[in-house]
């Protein structure tokens, strides 16, 4: 991965256009096999959220003039079920109408994939930018960052999670769309689309909501920088040397004045995102008028999350221990696993609030392992988002004992399935413990990743007082 | 960089020193593991324990057998009937399915027929991790030929009719030769019986399975339309086969006795019986009775089954039980020294104590492992070795009782007895089951009828085999980087200090990953190559097997081209190494493929790692080997020459095959007709050896000749 160029020949060398249509493409042949593969029916690649053969049930009970929560079959938001529930049935030719289903998600991956890129770009300048404000540009020789955005983009599009929950008819493609939405709109600074793509997602999913944190730190302090006292103590240094230049001064103190947080986007950001969750709401309320109202959709949404409801087997963690522990103590553990992810936000925030594109990257990897319902898709969003900070973490340790590791989990699990469910020979045990294995992993790669991204300021540090 | 390292790294934790210290001493480590791990493999049939009943609800040969020498009589006069219909020179082949309906009506049972085809063989390569295709309906029916399988069901009076025992008598129906008469005699006269008794507590179903087309094609049939929701109605078929049907006018005699032609069903199986009678019967001075067990993919049915059957044909009939075993291993010298190597470390450890008791006779052990070889090779095949393999799809536990009578015709009553009275046996310890077969092991090797080696002791054997591979994959890699970061220290000037800012060491295996993935991708296409020539009928097995072989070249050939052009950018200093790192991602893919193929199929992974682990261990450039000149160096080198070719699938195969026959009778095409079964029976075996093998192979060629 290192080699002496500059960006653009990287950019060149990468093909990004050529790889995406190729990715595409791809993924519409397969789309025509999709009946083959049967993915849809994988409990790695659907849950009781997102599968679309539970959403085409739900629009089927609302058509006819029943609540589509009744029965407990649908969970997701009525929004979808008038967005997507007419494509569920809708038939083009004679193609099954799983086709129209899967092209929504194609279009949602590839849009995606130019968001994830779009905020890779931005994200490349900011640290060229820094490397030059804090006057280490020169130890490099020529601009030789990563164009990581591309290179996420990429590895969005052509990672085989992302493939199979696309193909695999469900709707992870399309929550995963509204968070990089969120993400892409507050690096660039579009406050309204940050808004939206963060009450969307929020509404669609529930987790997305601690995203929150990130994006008011985006839209405070801007994008990934490293500490911000290091631009002080620079500033101090350069101002000492070069109190003649006056020109050169005055563009430091324009620097110096952009850490500190800009309180108006925020308040923008919030204003906005009332806007837009009375928006959702009121489209929601109109929606189940008939069936309940609001109260109804958020008991059989958000309660359905949060109180782990559908103990079916999936690669997360709390099914088993849910189906295990006595009823009497339910409660008490619910509102445990709940806290576990609420218990990382702040000491996180604390740690890294320099570098909230990473924030959001940590947010996402932790909630999709203590997730009640996790899928591979959610596995997809972030490890392309990990891909982001490649010039970053460029010392991680461990990297390819993660990508044995990933890779063993992802083919270990679905046998060990088959050994449970068709064949009879195993049990529950044996699928769990792939399970226990992939959070394993999953533990090892945000820990490994947050002291590469600290050793990395620490690195910095050092390098500054050199200089 | 150096320093920034020593000042930030604290001192590691207990475990990852653990680690280090681990990988800091691989070959060692590795040589004792691998060493370990084959003795423990010969050591298998001492581990063994005796088989016991483990489900007590069981309680098998607690009530006295009640078949009678009247039933058995019957039996042999339903024999007599089904010789002399076979006899006569105009047998279309419905003749003895309307004979054994008749019969089945009169003893009180329901009839019905089902008819089947002979289907084409199509290869599902995902099974192991989408699950069984369940809702196959075959679409298009020919009216050329079609076997008909007669079902017999007699119901419970004190079940519900939610479970059911099967038993199956395969027959040819054009040509019927003795044993399987026997073998129909012997069922119809436990089924007789089983119609008038009142213990019975799940239904009974008789399948007298038509193996014109093969004798698990029959089953299977059978088994997915029963199965099928709505499927298998004979009128259905014969509607579109047209009114001419023969069978559709012989069948109404039979018919108009009250049976119906709608699919019978009874409820769930409990278990399931093949009984068969061999040709030839054994020099044995009793009846022999031989098991097999082995299904599809090296499942197999629950110990309790196998173990039942064995305590009654023992203790109850007095048969001598077999199961299979490798013949040519029993007179093989190193065996028998090795026999009795441990004999003799068994007496020693009992002089110094008397409770151990370790060691058996050597004969024994020989024996122990031919029918441990037997087993585990018969697994690691996943072709099943009966028509008992078509249940285990189901999750049906079933066996192939095939007995081997030392009888002259005379004593066919006297044997129908004892065979019919184990049969009733099993099936009264079944009926007793109140939950299906869970109890006992589904995992096990068997090392003589009573005695097996469960999951957790062979596991050891595999563990302590592949154990050094991620060991040494983690040797490799530090090692590669190792020598990256001090190459670093060199090149780092105090005048420059910020040079090794980008240096990614940490992402430098990408490279030798994206080479490793490719080959595995080529892997998957020769896994599918054989499809497309399986559409040239007419071609010989060799003209098959070479062009396999050229088409498996170009498309390596083409992908390795095509790979050129996805270059992931690469630092250039990395090139010295590249080799360890190669090595480490192969090491690293074998493990990974091994562990997955010890969960599908444990036998396969087995021999496999016997041969993938030391060929990936060895491997090292030849250049560095003659380079270095040395005698030991030299011997390296020869030592992974002949690993590699060892290795390659089709030469393991052969040296395999002439190492237990004999080298005379082997040929080339063997090895095509071996695969194409393989193929034909969804092995997993197959998409080993095509996507783990093979590739594994292709990089550890890589690695010896790579250049420097």
């Amino acid at each position: 991965m290192e080699d002496r160029s500059t960006t653009g020949s990287w950019r060149n060398k990468l093909g990004f256009w050529k790889w995406a249509i190729a990715s595409v493409l791809f993924r519409l042949i397969l789309t025509y096999f999709s009946k083959n593969l049967n993915l849809s029916s994988r409990p790695e690649v659907s849950t009781p959220l997102t599968s679309l053969r539970r959403l085409a049930e739900g629009y089927w009970l609302k058509q006819l003039s029943m609540s589509p929560y009744s029965g407990s079959m649908y969970h997701g938001s009525p929004l979808l079920l008038s967005i997507l529930g007419p494509l569920t049935v809708k038939k083009i030719g004679g193609l099954s109408s799983e086709l129209l289903c899967s092209l929504v998600s194609v279009v949602a991956d590839f849009i995606s994939a130019i968001l994830i890129r779009a905020t890779g770009t931005s994200l490349v300048r900011s640290h060229l930018h820094n490397w030059k404000a804090l006057g280490l540009d020169k130890l490099f020789k020529g601009d030789e960052a990563v164009p990581s955005g591309d290179v996420a983009a990429l590895v969005y599009l052509w990672n085989p999670f992302t493939i199979v929950s696309c193909i695999g008819f469900n709707t992870s493609a399309i929550e995963n769309m509204f968070v990089v939405m969120s993400l892409y709109g507050a690096s660039a600074g579009l406050v309204p689309l940050a808004a939206f793509g963060w009450v969307v997602s929020s509404h669609l999913s529930l987790y997305p909501i601690v995203l929150v944190i990130p994006v008011v730190f985006l839209l405070g302090y801007g994008l990934d920088a490293p500490p911000r006292k290091l631009f002080a103590q620079s500033n101090l240094k350069g101002g000492e040397k070069r109190s003649a230049d006056h020109a050169e001064l005055k563009s430091l103190n324009d620097k110096f004045s952009k850490t500190n947080f800009s309180w108006w986007r925020v308040v923008i950001f919030f204003f906005w995102a009332f806007v837009w969750t009375s928006y959702v709401l009121i489209m929601c309320a109109i929606s189940m008028k008939e069936y309940g109202g609001l109260g109804e959709m958020f008991k059989r949404t958000y309660g359905f999350i949060l109180a782990i409801e559908d103990l079916s087997p999936n690669i997360g963690v709390l099914w088993y221990f849910f189906a295990e522990v006595f009823d009497f103590f339910r409660n008490f553990f619910l509102i445990v696993f709940h806290v576990n992810i609420l218990f990382m936000i702040l000491p996180l925030a604390i740690r890294l609030n320099h570098r909230p594109c990473f924030l959001a990257f940590l947010y996402l990897a932790v909630s999709s392992m203590l997730k009640s319902y996790p899928s591979v898709g959610d596995s997809a969003l972030y490890l392309s988002l990990l891909v982001l900070f490649v010039n970053e973490l460029e010392e991680m340790q461990f990297t390819f004992f993660l990508f044995c590791g990933y890779v063993g989990i992802s083919l270990l699990s679905p046998v060990m399935h088959n050994l449970w469910i068709w064949r009879g020979t195993g049990n529950a045990n044996f699928y769990f413990a792939t399970a226990i294995g992939y959070a394993c992993f999953q533990i090892i790669l945000v820990v490994e990743s947050v002291s590469a991204m600290l050793n990395h300021d620490r690195k910095i540090r050092k390098l500054c007082n050199k200089v | 960089m150096a320093e920034v390292a020593a000042v930030v790294k604290p001192k590691p934790r207990p475990i990852i020193r653990i680690g280090l210290f681990l990988i800091s001493h691989s070959l060692l480590v590795s040589i004792i593991c691998c060493v370990a791990g084959v003795l423990t493999l010969l050591l298998l049939p001492v581990l063994a324990k005796n088989t016991y009943i483990s489900e007590n609800a069981l309680m098998p040969g607690s009530a006295s057998p009640m078949l009678s020498s009247a039933d058995a009589s019957d039996g042999h006069i339903f024999l007599n009937k089904i010789m002399s219909i076979d006899s006569i020179s105009t047998n279309t082949g419905i003749e003895i399915p309307e004979m054994i309906g008749k019969h089945i009506i009169e003893s009180g049972g329901e009839v019905n027929y089902h008819q089947i085809q002979p289907i084409s063989d199509n290869f599902h390569p995902l099974q192991f991790f989408l699950g069984p295709d369940v809702g196959i309906v075959r679409e298009n029916y020919s009216c050329t030929s079609y076997g008909i399988n007669t079902v017999g069901i007699v119901r419970a009076p004190r079940g519900d009719g939610k479970e059911a025992i099967v038993i199956v008598t395969p027959y040819n129906s054009v040509k019927t030769t003795t044993s399987e008469a026997l073998s129909l005699g012997v069922a119809y006269s436990v089924f007789s019986l089983l119609s008038r008794v009142s213990w019975l507590a799940k239904d009974i179903i008789w399948l007298a399975a038509d193996s014109r087309h093969g004798e698990h094609a029959a089953v299977a049939a059978w088994l997915r339309d029963y199965y099928a929701l709505s499927r298998g109605d004979l009128e259905k078929n014969q509607d579109m086969c047209g009114a001419s049907s023969v069978l559709g006018h012989e069948l109404t005699s039979v018919k108009r006795n009250g049976v119906s032609n709608g699919f019978r069903r009874a409820g769930t199986m409990a278990a399931a019986l093949v009984i068969k009678v061999a040709e030839r019967s054994t020099g044995f001075e009793k009846d022999g009775l031989k098991i097999y067990a082995e299904a599809s993919n090296g499942q197999m049915p629950n110990l309790d089954l196998i173990n039942i059957v064995n305590y009654l044909a023992v203790h109850g009939q007095g048969l001598q039980v077999r199961v299979e075993k490798i013949w040519s291993l029993l007179d093989s010298w190193w065996l028998y020294s090795l026999g009795e190597l441990q004999e003799l470390l068994g007496k020693v450890a009992k002089s110094l104590n008397p409770d151990w008791k370790i060691g058996i006779p050597a004969s024994d052990y020989v024996e122990g492992c031919a029918t441990l070889a037997s087993s585990l090779y018969n697994q690691a095949l996943g072709v099943p070795t009966g028509p008992h393999g078509a249940f285990r799809d189901f999750q049906v536990d079933s066996i192939t009782l095939e007995f081997s009578p030392r009888f002259s015709s005379s004593q066919r009553v006297l044997f129908l007895l004892h065979a019919g009275r184990l049969v009733e046996g099993v099936i009264r310890s079944v009926n007793n089951l109140l939950e299906k077969f869970h109890q006992s092991f589904f995992l096990y090797l068997m090392t003589s009828p009573n005695r097996f080696v469960s999951v957790g002791i062979y596991m050891i054997a595999f563990a302590l085999l592949i154990a050094p591979l991620p060991l040494v994959a983690a040797a490799l890699f530090s090692d590669a980087s190792k020598s990256k970061s001090g190459k670093d220290d060199v090149s780092l000037e105090p005048s420059h200090p910020g040079e090794s800012i980008p240096t990614f060491t940490a992402w430098n295996w990408l490279h030798t990953a994206k080479t490793v993935l490719i080959v595995h991708l080529w892997g998957a296409i020769v896994t599918i190559i054989p499809y497309f020539l399986c559409q040239f009928p007419n071609s010989s097995p060799l003209t098959s097997l070479l062009m396999w072989t050229v088409s498996s070249l170009v498309g390596l050939f083409f992908t390795c081209a095509a790979s050129g052009s996805l270059s992931i950018p690469r630092a250039s200093q990395l090139q010295i190494r590249e080799w360890t790192l190669l090595k480490a991602v192969t090491v690293a893919a074998a493990f990974i493929g091994l562990c997955l193929m010890s969960v599908i199929n444990y036998a396969t992974a087995q021999i496999g790692a016997l041969l993938l682990v030391p060929m990936c261990l060895m491997a090292v450039p030849l250049r560095i080997d003659v380079s270095a000149k040395t005698m030991k160096a030299l011997l390296h080198g020869a030592c992974n020459i002949l690993l590699v070719f060892a290795g390659f699938p089709p030469t393991a195969f052969l040296l395999l095959r002439g190492a237990l026959d004999s080298f005379d009778r082997v040929r080339l095409d063997d090895f095509w007709n071996w695969t194409e079964s393989l193929r034909a029976w969804n092995s997993a075996t197959y998409i080993y050896i095509c996507m783990v093998h093979l590739p594994c192979w292709v990089l550890c060629i890589r690695i010896l000749l790579h250049r420097r």
